[in-house]
């Protein structure tokens, strides 16, 4: 079942939706004037240089692009609504169709929460490595973004670091969350081309994507040169809006759901007119503030409710979306990280996101938790199982084999149970032991089951090593990067 | 005509790769070839001791458990005729009585019992569900029970339990009593004077650890 697609809607179940299809509407309308007559402050001059020259009103001085309707429309019916996310491992490729959902982890932690000690550290490379091992092993993870950033290796060029390291241990699809320069998208291109044998192969098997983040609001920062490189490439970027309920955006979801639906929507401009035709997905992770203390916190049910806004809006366009979400202010993988999580991720995939980021992240995001990354992938498993939803026919309501166990008898010895009881969910860590069992076991929760389960994994799974030549190549332009990269 | 080894062997492998089509095929067989049905009744015994241990370790579900138990019930079916015919008695470790207590009819983990029962080699005799008292002591007389098995699911029939060790007493009967069920705990079978058993894979354990200790 490695990557066997959750099918959405495959039986019949309806696609949630937050808002009336008019509203939907309204926030498009919106968004259009917003960018025609306020303009969007774009930093890249490449950025600015492909709006001018397709006819929007650039402003060189405020760095401000006004950007006509026509255009942006025309640019958004550009987008692919359907395509390939290629792996390192062929076996892993997905295709984004609008009708199936995948699981990538997020970035990018600063401290881990030791396997051994439970204490709370700063990351290392091996982190990296480890919770690629991970996720790499787990069958309902797709996709791979470094969930922290390894603290001693030098600071400008820790994404290439990071993506070697990701390289190695994992097999699956791999995304970036940290890459802000040119530079920096460049090397990760030529590393990706290198492992799939040149960059003309690597148009055809994209095996990296790129999270790009918007400023908000309105402004398209210096993530715009990078996402261009990766479109370019034939390597999807992420559009991703941050906007923070009531600081960077309006204290309202509809709001706020508009303002990063601008910003998205002026980014995918800009990257359609760099590379016609190419792949991107529209992205989102908004905070929302606890208006008592003004810290910001992911989880929020309104910034839940702008996810899933957003998700409708990248149906709206009928292009794929990646929700970073999962999110939890907990500190330890507990009760409150649970539900926190629980809530975020299935209300959007209940709205028919494509992928969501998340799993293995506590404290907003800033905290690896190899039990915490575990246990997020039960939940997404008890959640496919939910959302593929089920079969209505002769087969699944089986007239004879009811009639035929007739009454006060059972199912339990019927060809008909033995045929399908494959297709129930199962648990990996979940505990389902009667009290005593559970007690003379050492009285284990899914924390520790999950911490145990980690440990196995470590030990015991060996992903498929790269080939010599390309682990040489790949040093060679990690050695280069760290000269190039300007810090 | 297939020789007895190989039918034997396809009878075992019947039950443990739960292929009905075969179990049945193999008791025919077996009687056509004049293979000793208490021969017969052990090669299938072997399949379901196998499927019981991997039951037990995790490696196979609760459904394939109770799948091959069905498998192998329904070739004995076929076999049962030629062990009246010949007289053999079949090998077992001891005659366990069992059965769901009066005004219950949860009989699931009863039955789950009884396969693993079954697969260490034990005779049941189930005596059903919502089972009087009365039945649990004449039956245990009839068959000179070694050891017999009271299932509880509900609190509110929890007590009968203790009746049954009563009646069981009372008549002569000094076989142990072994309890279980979701109401059932260990302090209470101590104190109403039986066993507790947490869970179908180990009540084989527990019942041959009990045979031949008495009440």
């Amino acid at each position: 079942m490695a990557t066997e697609p959750m099918k959405i809607g495959h039986f019949g179940m309806k696609r949630f939706e937050v808002m009336e299809p008019k509203s939907a509407e309204a926030i498009h309308v919106n968004s259009l004037y917003l960018l025609e007559k306020m303009g969007i402050k774009v930093v890249s001059d490449e950025g600015r240089r492909l709006l001018k020259e397709a006819g929007a009103d650039v402003d060189e001085k405020t760095k401000i692009a006004k950007i006509p309707k026509y255009l942006v429309e025309e640019s958004m019916r550009r987008c692919p609504h359907s395509f390939k996310m290629a792996a390192r491992n062929p076996k892993n490729d997905f295709v984004l169709d609008g009708r199936h959902c995948y699981t990538c982890t997020d970035g990018v932690g600063l401290a881990t929460i030791d396997l051994e000690t439970g204490e709370r550290r700063g990351s290392t490379l091996k982190d990296v490595a480890d919770s690629a091992k991970i996720v790499d092993y787990l069958p309902m993870m797709h996709m791979y973004n470094p969930l922290v950033t390894p603290l001693e290796v030098p600071k400008h060029a820790h994404t290439v670091h990071e993506f070697k390291a990701s390289l190695e241990n994992c097999e699956k699809h791999y995304t970036t969350g940290s890459t802000y320069q040119k530079e920096e998208a460049v090397y990760e291109l030529k590393m990706a081309a290198a492992v799939v044998g040149g960059e003309k192969e690597l148009k055809k098997r994209p095996i990296i994507s790129s999270i790009a983040c918007t400023t908000s609001p309105m402004v398209l920062g210096m993530t715009t040169d990078a996402a261009i490189e990766f479109s370019r490439a034939g390597c999807p970027p992420l559009l991703m809006a941050m906007p923070l309920i009531g600081a960077t955006a309006p204290m309202t979801v509809a709001g706020a759901t508009l303002l990063g639906n601008a910003q998205v929507i002026a980014l995918a401009t800009v990257l359609q007119l760099a590379a016609p035709g190419s792949p991107l997905c529209y992205s989102t992770e908004p905070m929302a503030m606890d208006v008592q203390t003004g810290l910001f916190e992911g989880l929020f049910p309104a910034a839940d409710m702008v996810r899933a806004a957003h998700v409708q809006m990248a149906k709206y366009y009928k292009i794929p979306i990646f929700v970073g979400g999962w999110g939890t202010c907990s500190k330890v993988p507990d009760v409150q990280a649970g539900y926190e999580k629980a809530f975020s991720a299935f209300l959007c995939y209940l709205s028919g996101a494509d992928m969501t980021s998340g799993p293995g992240l506590l404290e907003n995001w800033t905290v690896l938790s190899f039990e915490q990354l575990i246990i997020d992938h039960e939940m997404f498993t008890m959640m496919a199982d939910m959302l593929k939803g089920f079969p209505v026919d002769d087969d699944s309501m089986p007239l004879d084999v009811i009639m035929e166990v007739g009454h006060e008898g059972h199912f339990m010895g019927k060809k008909h149970t033995l045929d399908h009881f494959r297709q129930m969910w199962q648990p990996m860590v979940t505990d389902g032991q009667p009290y005593k069992t559970w007690k003379t076991q050492g009285s284990k929760s899914a924390v520790d089951h999950a911490k145990e389960k980690a440990k196995e994994i470590l030990k015991t799974h060996k992903p498929e090593p790269l080939a010599a030549d390309i682990d040489r190549d790949l040093a060679r332009l990690v050695a280069e990067a760290e000269k190039n990269i300007p810090h | 005509m297939a020789d007895r080894q190989s039918i034997l062997n396809e009878l075992e492998n019947s039950v443990k790769t739960l292929d009905q089509g075969a179990a049945v095929e193999g008791a025919k067989k077996a009687v056509a070839a004049g293979v000793s049905p208490v021969e017969a009744i052990d090669a299938l015994s072997r399949g379901i001791r196998e499927v019981g241990e991997k039951f037990a370790k995790k490696e196979m579900f609760v459904v394939e458990l109770i799948y091959a138990a069905s498998i192998m019930e329904e070739a004995i079916k076929l076999l049962e005729p030629e062990l009246k015919k010949s007289k053999e008695k079949r090998h077992s470790t001891a005659n366990f009585v069992l059965g769901t207590v009066a005004g219950d009819i949860h009989d699931i983990g009863k039955n789950l019992v009884k396969i693993m029962l079954e697969a260490g080699g034990f005779e049941v005799h189930d005596i059903g569900k919502d089972a009087q008292t009365e039945t649990f002591v004449s039956k245990s007389k009839e068959v000179g029970a070694g050891i017999v098995g009271a299932s509880s699911l509900m609190t509110t029939t929890v007590d009968v339990q203790k009746k049954i060790v009563d009646a069981l007493r009372s008549a002569g009967v000094k076989a142990p009593l072994m309890v279980g069920g979701a109401a059932v705990s260990e302090e209470w079978a101590k104190e109403i004077g039986a066993h507790y058993c947490a869970d179908a894979g180990t009540a084989a354990e527990l019942a041959k650890h009990l045979i031949g200790k008495g009440a």
